[in-house]
């Protein structure tokens, strides 16, 4: 049984370097969104969860971000992707609230 | 509206000019041409009327200076928003659905450890339906429910297990009537002097961290696994920290619930007489918070006291209930979700046990007096501990929808005992008093439908895994259990 699983972690390991260039749709939302969407900033607090997967990706298929992003089509894919993850008809998580 | 100004301007100039002609010069134009330039300025003076009476006080165009179609269309789309908005908040819940089809096959070895005797090979495969129905509804802004109902059957409503309890009434397949998995709400009190929250119902207390991993899906319950896996009622109140220390989502839970509520049945309606047991109480305390520095990652140290849990003998092919005396449990939980953007899930849980029997029995499958832990009626106390580990690696393959592969390991002392009665594995992986490697492989094929294919093999190196009656023995019984299941989510 020792052997099965070092071969199971050796061939994990291997897989590693392609995913540590994978795009974080999660950091660009912090970074880019964050800039302005944020308590006191100049844009209300957006959450995934404010719309459903299809309303974000046509909100931005339609351009209706008010404001020019001064972002790359990968990163815009990459952060309506997260936001798509994350939105109101995604799975969520279920805990007892924790207020802040 | 400029050009009809300029053309007026000029005609006004024109007309000018004609009467000026009068006092000095003298142009002379036939009377059906003055006539009719004093008509068309007539004309244009009504227009500019118009189109000034078209303008709100405001300045802004009313929907009557819009052409008659595009004002007739924004009427209707209003009409149709108050009609859609109304919908949406009558429609006080959103409802959401899944269902699993899952398929177990069981390679059993010396299965003295499941009430057999002996050394037995027993191959088995087991197949079952789960229906969850998930309700949740934004009450007010700081009032929020959740709930979830679950039908959980065995395929043609045979080959039930018999240990049932109120903890894994929605976790344990048998027939297919509806349970009530999960019904909370949580209260957040406005103009708190500390963030503070309640929950109270039947509590999301049950596939907690690191289950996510393996069911492919986000955090769902408030507690490690290790330490409690089921279905709970009772009263939480939440403090927030995150304010004071700086670290997101922190917080610290104080829990209470019942585990067994006494009842007199000769008294009608209620239970005024005191029932001949004292009630099961569950104290805890928890502290979890995301840690300082890692992002998407979770800490949770856990302490728990079970007061009074009452024996029943039943579990044990026995008979009589006793109240059998405490138990009290430690944990601790540590977890990081794609650390460092590798594309790898890693979590560490380990927990500690400790009895305080009461002295009191009831009756094993063999006729002995069985105690906390104990066969007769003897107080000694035991302690056992547990650790569970384990990684998932999220595969970086689109054209394959990113599958994940995962491990599992998790090992259990001799007297090791958790609250992990609501297992979704049929064996109650988390309670082994032994070791349990666990293998799986996760397919996504679209956003909604998953598939999973998984091993699991566990050395039983004690009797009594997950059971808090009699004494343990030795054991070498082996289980391997091959599984795929298809899961539906939307």
């Amino acid at each position: 049984m020792q052997k099965r699983i070092v071969t199971m972690l050796t061939a994990m390991s291997l897989m590693l370097p392609a995913a540590a260039v994978a795009a974080s749709g999660d950091a660009l939302f912090l970074q880019s969104c964050g800039a302005c969407h944020k308590k006191g900033g100049k844009a209300a607090i957006v959450n995934p969860a404010d719309k459903a997967g299809t309303v974000w990706e046509k909100y931005f298929a339609r351009g209706r971000h008010p404001v020019d992003m001064g972002m790359s089509d990968a990163d815009l894919q990459a952060v309506v992707k997260y936001l798509v993850k994350h939105a109101a008809d995604s799975d969520q998580p279920a805990a007892a609230v924790i207020p802040k | 509206m400029k050009k009809i100004l300029l053309t007026a301007g000029a005609l006004l100039a024109w007309t000018s000019c004609a009467v000026a002609g009068a006092g000095g010069q003298t142009v002379a134009i036939p009377v059906e041409d003055y006539k009719a330039i004093l008509e068309r300025l007539d004309t244009l003076q009504k227009r500019v009327d118009q189109m000034e009476k078209a303008e709100s006080p405001s300045g802004k165009a009313t929907a009557a200076a819009m052409p008659s179609k595009l004002a007739k269309d924004v009427e209707t789309i209003y009409d149709t928003l108050d009609k859609v908005e109304t919908k949406t908040l009558k429609d006080r819940i959103n409802l959401g659905a899944e269902l699993r089809t899952r398929a177990d096959f069981f390679k059993l070895k010396n299965d003295a450890n499941f009430g057999g005797a002996g050394s037995v090979e027993h191959n088995d495969n087991h197949w079952t339906n789960r229906f969850r129905l998930n309700l949740d509804s934004e009450i007010r802004k700081n009032l929020l429910f959740t709930g979830r109902i679950t039908a959980y059957k065995n395929f043609a409503n045979s080959d039930n297990n018999t240990f049932a309890n109120d903890s894994n009434a929605a976790h344990l397949p048998g027939d297919s009537g509806l349970k009530l998995d999960r019904a909370y709400v949580d209260w957040i009190p406005e103009g708190m002097p500390v963030p503070l929250a309640f929950t109270f119902g039947r509590h999301p207390s049950s596939e907690g961290p690191p289950s996510e991993l393996k069911e492919n899906r986000l955090r769902q319950s408030t507690y490690p696994s290790l330490l409690f896996d089921g279905e709970a009622d009772g009263v939480v109140a939440t403090v927030g920290l995150e304010r004071y220390l700086g670290w997101k989502n922190s917080g610290i839970r104080f829990a209470w619930g019942k585990a067994y509520q006494d009842t007199n049945t000769s008294v009608s309606y209620m239970d005024n007489a005191g029932g001949m047991y004292d009630d099961t109480n569950i104290y805890a305390m928890f502290f979890e918070t995301e840690i300082p520095g890692v992002r998407d990652s979770l800490l949770v140290l856990s302490a728990l006291q079970a007061s009074d849990l009452v024996g029943d003998g039943t579990y044990v092919g026995g008979t009589g209930k006793a109240d059998i005396g405490d138990m009290t449990l430690y944990g601790l939980h540590v977890q990081a979700n794609n650390l460092m953007d590798s594309g790898f899930d890693l979590f560490f849980s380990s927990g500690l046990n400790k009895t305080d029997p009461s002295g009191n029995t009831v009756t094993d499958a063999y006729g002995r007096p069985t105690g906390l832990m104990n066969t007769g009626a003897n107080t000694d106390e035991h302690s056992g501990w547990a650790i569970h580990t384990g990684l998932r690696y999220n595969i970086p393959y689109k054209p394959w929808n990113n599958p994940k592969i995962g491990f599992e390991y998790n090992h259990g002392s001799d007297n090791w005992f958790s609250f992990t009665w609501g297992s979704a594995e049929l064996y109650n992986k988390l309670a082994t008093r032994g070791d349990a490697y666990d293998f799986y492989y996760i397919q996504p094929f679209n956003d909604n439908l998953f598939g999973r294919l998984g091993y699991t093999h566990i050395d039983y190196n004690y009797t009594n895994s997950g059971m808090h009656l009699g004494d343990f023995g030795d054991s070498t019984a082996e289980l391997d259990n091959l599984y795929f299941l298809l899961d539906v989510r939307f």
